[in-house]
């Protein structure tokens, strides 16, 4: 498909060499100083899931007769024997470690350039 | 280790990692700077204008890049396209005022020996075939990839490079073998 170009002779070769490089000398900058900002993806996802996240937590309330199920799980949650309690709050702050941990070293990247 | 043109072109699509396209345009502003100064007849001024205008449009547009291409190949592209609006808007497409785009020549042009010779030998080409010369024989590209940047059959391209070649060895036989 990618046909090459006819086989190299004096020409080409005098065309490819005789193109200088031309030194940046600030166009990078100026163009950069130029460019929209725009916001990316990661910000948009994470509107887009909070938004979400809000409109299913009024939906459910709604729709559940104001909640009666959380105020249900409260009420369980305060007869529950404190050891119970206390192993529930353990395994959270365990799941949010490794859940941090696994953040921070799938987020390490190299350096550009 | 040096990061590839898809881990950066990943890192602007999915971060708007603007560093990343700054790395991009490093990499890639002087063969796209060099194909417009041909193409405005090293018009350095006019050049770098578009070369930006061609930087700014890809970054707009970057989510269109489908990765069938090259990179480079896909800056060519608009680098070209941005030139033809320019041209179209002072109507020098069709009908090139020749002896203005001489006098609009830059002076640094004017270096005695081979550049010099070459650059005038390249100048005195009709556009068409000094695009393809610039695109096939200075930037490396193939036929096939000359053609979906000039958007023109690639029969045409192999045309206008032929002639083209040919003009300039008769320009330069004495710089030949």
């Amino acid at each position: 498909m990618n046909e090459l170009p006819q086989t190299e002779d004096w020409l080409d070769r005098r065309l490819r060499e005789e193109a200088p490089y031309i030194d940046d000398a600030g166009f990078t900058g100026r163009v950069m100083k130029q460019l929209p900002h725009r916001p990316s993806l990661r910000t948009q996802r994470a509107i887009i899931i909070f938004t979400a996240t809000i409109l299913s937590v009024v939906i459910a309330y709604f729709g559940s007769g104001e909640g009666w199920f959380v105020r249900e799980a409260l009420v369980r949650a305060a007869t529950l024997p404190p050891l119970t309690v206390f192993g529930f709050v353990l395994a959270c702050g365990l799941l949010l470690i490794v859940g941090g941990l696994w953040a921070a070293l799938t987020r390490t990247r190299d350096p550009i350039g | 280790m040096e990061l590839t043109d898809a881990d950066l072109l990943a890192r602007v699509l999915v971060d708007g990692d603007q560093h990343a396209f700054g790395e991009l345009v490093r990499r890639h502003q002087s063969p796209v700077r060099g194909l417009l100064r041909q193409l405005t007849r090293a018009d350095v001024e006019l050049a770098d204008d578009l070369a930006q205008e061609t930087f700014i449009r890809a970054y707009k547009n970057i989510r269109n890049f489908r990765g069938e291409a090259k990179f480079s190949t896909w800056l060519y592209r608009i680098a070209y396209n941005v030139f033809r609006d320019q041209a179209r808007k002072r109507k020098e497409l069709v009908g090139i005022d020749e002896a203005q785009w001489q006098s609009e020549a830059d002076p640094q042009t004017a270096d005695p020996g081979l550049r010099h010779d070459l650059m005038s030998a390249l100048n005195s080409l009709p556009l068409h075939e000094r695009s393809a010369i610039v695109l096939c024989c200075q930037n490396g590209l193939s036929h096939d990839e000359a053609a979906r940047v000039l958007e023109i059959p690639l029969g045409t391209v192999k045309t206008n490079v032929l002639r083209g070649r040919e003009k300039l060895k008769k320009i330069l036989a004495a710089w030949g073998p």
